[in-house]
């Protein structure tokens, strides 16, 4: 198996030279196989936002290196970060981030036109995108007409639709109900079992992370510890998840 | 503590501060020149010249147009400011502080930034209006000594007028923000937008916009059937048409261009799209205004500068430069200043015949000068609604009918300083038979009449002094007629006119400033709202350049429509002009259209600047 994110030694430091500085991650290094579905957990001010910005080409790190899908972001310019993000990244928001001015078709169509995708192979894609998801009834209406599940369906049909090499959830399920983030997630796990979509996804709500085939716990700037599932049910790792908590 | 906040959230916000407040002041410092040019005692005094009134009541009627596009632009500053603030003022409100407490800062700062910038407007105003004053006067040639910019009343209205307008608004902020409550003043921009509407009614909308605008273009392009009806007819029709056009028409082609899959999945096509529908249903009525004030500020430059062309015509009406009843010192002292083109001369015999009332006054010419010296005049006709002139000959023909007096009768009679009298013209041998002094007249055509006209007019007015003062002149009988002469046209014409320029000229760049600041307050209010959306696309890998080139997109569209609409409603405009002036408006107009089209497009291009600073974070 080979690696789709590779971080290696990174730190970042807020604050310029000779002013009181503070460092949000302390050498961080891990690893992403292809295929695999990793969570990341962290209390606030762990670092795990730092992180996520730089895995996503939003920051840059003070030191160290990161590569996705074999190359590396860290000697990327502005141009080539956009570039980047547009074509091998995929993102989930906690709050949706769609846009209220475009239908839900015209908001999933947009990572595409952004590649000079031919206006002709658009549609075929998108409606592969949303059958995968079951929302191919909702396409023509705008997100203020769909309900807070939808939406975030909608979110990663966009975030999917131009097959990035990774999709980063940023807190996906936390603006959803239980039921709608069930479903999410069980649509997540069957993107990554069925499709090998790798997904790493950061977040602080156990049973979110339950879903996740691995996870890394980070703290102060530092990853602290990490389990894996290794074929247990769902639910004894929820249960290794929140020992783990505890123990903190 | 909660002031030192306000102020703190004043200062990081001191660009967008920046831009209202001196939009502000500018608008007072116009407001206060317009008051004190129409105002002021110092004028009416100075001149006795209907010109000069006449440029009074145009100014007095500037003023309504200004208090009104000032009202509207300041609602507009202060919708921007309000959205600058409320989500301070919400977390405030959050915080614990108190409705009323809030209520009272948001009432005050309203009220400060609006009274210092009215301040510092009036004067800058001042200094305004002595420039422009000095300019105005020299050009209407008014005699006025001691005129200063600062004269109170007009000083005291302009600050009354705004403290009153500021007044309201600041009211009227309070009350919003007093009435919402605080999860609408920290999530304003959350809010959902209408998105449906009922497509029949929009379609017969578009039709009835374009067909609206449509009569009222027709209607002023036969103002001379219309008549009176002309201006209610085309008001009704454009106000409404415009609106109707702006709430539908535009938006269909854009649903239209949405339709386009192979436009609309290119780059950020369908973004800029998605959000220029929204706009332009939000900005129906701003951007109706926008077209309407827009044609009235480029139809004021236009027509304005365009009497510039009436001085010209009233120098076609005369053919010749100065007429020479006789000759003195002061007069050949003159001459020597004049440039002369060429000269032509007649000579004639002033006789009284008859007696009591049957008296009157005959000149005797001879018939051989009439044929051969080629004495000139203008003939006025009208040709296709336009005034028109053109010159021809006086004929010894034209004397041969006794009993009709003619035209060519006329404009001879009109050289001489016996304007009553009537012309004989006789043969050789008749003429030396008449027993009275032969009198000389001389029609001088110069060189560059306009340039050298101080020159001329003294010449014309020494020659007038001249007869007048010589012996043998029949005083009683002579009637100079030196408002006949050119010179006396032209000054008479062009006092007029260049106060009607300067008028439009003035009016229409006040209006222009204001209503592309009040298109630009409406754009920067919703950046704040717009700002998520930039981060997103931004996040999900929309290059900058990208984004800015949208942005300038988005803008350049809002701007670029009333604009479009306003310079078609000039352009049929001037037809209204056309009949009524019976000039020719559409000359040289590129000069009003480039002028205008500079100043709109700065405008838009701080727009651009100032939205893209508030929207796009700065990446480093």
């Amino acid at each position: 198996m080979s690696e789709v994110v590779q971080v290696q030694n990174i730190t970042k430091t807020y604050g310029k030279k000779g002013e009181k500085q503070y460092q949000a991650l302390k050498g961080v290094s891990f690893d992403v196989e292809r295929g695999e579905f990793v969570g990341i957990m962290g209390a606030s001010g762990s670092g795990k936002t730092t992180l996520l910005n730089i895995l996503s080409t939003l920051d840059q790190p003070t030191t160290g290196n990161v590569y996705i899908n074999g190359r590396d972001i860290t000697g990327l310019n502005k141009n080539q970060m956009a570039d980047f993000r547009g074509q091998e990244i995929g993102f989930i928001f906690q709050d949706f981030n769609l846009l209220e001015n475009l239908t839900n078709r015209e908001n999933i169509a947009l990572p595409l036109s952004l590649q000079n995708v031919k206006s002709s192979q658009i549609n075929p894609k998108v409606d592969k995108i949303v059958k995968r998801l079951g929302i191919d009834h909702i396409l023509n209406k705008y997100p203020a007409e769909i309900s807070g599940g939808q939406k975030q369906r909608v979110a990663a049909a966009r975030a999917l639709v131009h097959e990035p090499a990774i999709l980063y959830g940023d807190e996906p399920t936390g603006a959803l109900d239980s039921k709608s983030a069930t479903e999410l997630l069980e649509t997540m796990k069957g993107l990554n079992e069925n499709d090998r979509v790798s997904i790493l996804m950061v977040t602080h709500d156990p049973y979110s992370a339950s879903y996740a085939s691995r996870i890394l716990f980070i703290k102060d700037g530092k990853i602290g510890k990490e389990i894996k599932k290794d074929g247990k049910s769902r639910e004894e790792f929820y249960q290794e998840i929140i020992a783990e908590l505890g123990r903190r | 503590m909660l002031w030192k906040l306000s102020l703190t959230g004043i200062k990081s916000r001191f660009k967008d501060y920046l831009v209202l407040f001196s939009g502000l002041t500018f608008a007072s410092a116009i407001f206060y020149m317009f008051m004190t040019l129409a105002t002021n005692p110092a004028f009416l005094k100075g001149s006795l010249s209907i010109a000069f009134k006449i440029t009074q009541i145009v100014f007095g009627f500037g003023i309504a147009l200004l208090s009104i596009i000032t009202f509207v632009y300041i609602v507009y500053a202060n919708s921007f400011l309000l959205s600058m603030r409320q989500k301070d003022y919400g977390m405030y409100m959050m915080l614990g502080a108190r409705t009323s407490k809030i209520g009272r800062l948001i009432f005050t700062e309203t009220l400060v930034v609006g009274l210092l910038a009215t301040l510092l407007g009036t004067v800058l105003g001042v200094g305004l209006t002595q420039g422009v004053s000095s300019v105005l006067i020299s050009q209407l040639g008014l005699q006025i000594h001691k005129f200063v910019g600062f004269y109170l009343p007009a000083l005291l209205w302009t600050i009354a007028f705004f403290a009153i307008l500021f007044f309201l608004v600041a009211f009227w902020n309070r009350h919003k923000l007093v009435k919402s409550n605080v999860i609408n003043l920290l999530h304003e921009d959350q809010k959902p937008v209408k998105l449906h509407r009922n497509k029949l009614w929009k379609f017969i909308e578009a039709i009835l916009g374009i067909a609206l605008l449509a009569v009222g273009y027709w209607a002023m392009m036969h103002a001379a059937k219309l008549g009176k009806k002309t201006i209610p007819i085309a008001f009704f029709t454009i106000v409404f048409g415009s609106y109707f056009t702006f709430d539908s028409f535009f938006t269909a082609i854009i649903d239209l261009l949405r339709k386009n899959l192979a436009y609309k999945y290119k780059k950020l096509h369908s973004f800029t799209l998605g959000q220029l529908k929204f706009r332009l249903s939000d900005y129906t009525r701003i951007l109706s205004t926008v077209s309407l004030l827009f044609a009235l500020a480029l139809g004021a430059i236009t027509v304005g500068l365009n009497f510039n062309n009436m001085t010209e015509q009233a120098m076609q009406s005369t053919y010749y430069d100065v007429v020479l009843y006789g000759h003195n010192k002061k007069v050949d002292n003159q001459l020597k200043k004049v440039s002369v083109k060429s000269t032509t001369t007649f000579d004639y015999k002033m006789v009284v015949e008859g007696k009591g009332k049957e008296k009157s006054r005959v000149l005797y010419i001879p018939e051989n000068q009439i044929k051969n010296n080629q004495i000139m005049y203008q003939h006025y006709s009208r040709k296709n609604d336009m005034n028109h002139y053109d010159t021809r000959c006086i004929k010894v023909s034209d004397f041969k009918n006794k009993t009709d007096f003619n035209e060519a009768q006329y404009q001879l009679v009109s050289l001489t300083p016996y304007i009553d009298a009537q012309a004989k013209v006789v043969p050789e041998t008749q003429y030396n038979q008449v027993k009275a002094k032969v009198n000389k007249i001389e029609l001088l055509r110069v060189n560059d009449f306009r340039s050298n006209f101080n020159n001329i007019e003294k010449l014309q007015n020494l020659s007038a002094t001249q007869m007048m003062s010589s012996p043998e002149v029949d005083k009683d009988a002579v009637n100079v007629n030196l408002s006949n002469s050119k010179s006396a046209q032209y000054r008479l014409v062009s006092s007029m006119t260049s106060g009607f320029e300067f008028m439009g000229f003035f009016l229409g760049l006040a209006f222009l400033a204001m209503l592309a600041s009040t298109l630009m307050f409406k754009v920067l209010s919703g950046a704040n709202s717009d700002k998520p959306r930039y981060q997103m696309l931004w996040k999900v890998g929309t290059r900058k350049s990208l984004l800015k080139a949208s942005i300038a997109k988005e803008i350049g569209i809002l701007f670029a429509l009333p604009a479009a609409l306003g310079v078609v409603d000039v352009l049929f405009g001037l037809q209204l002009f056309k009949s009524i002036l019976g000039m020719n408006t559409y000359d040289k107009l590129w000069i009003p259209f480039t002028i205008f089209g500079v100043l709109y497009v700065l405008y838009y291009l701080l727009t651009v600047v100032l939205y893209q600073h508030i929207v796009l974070q700065k990446e480093d």
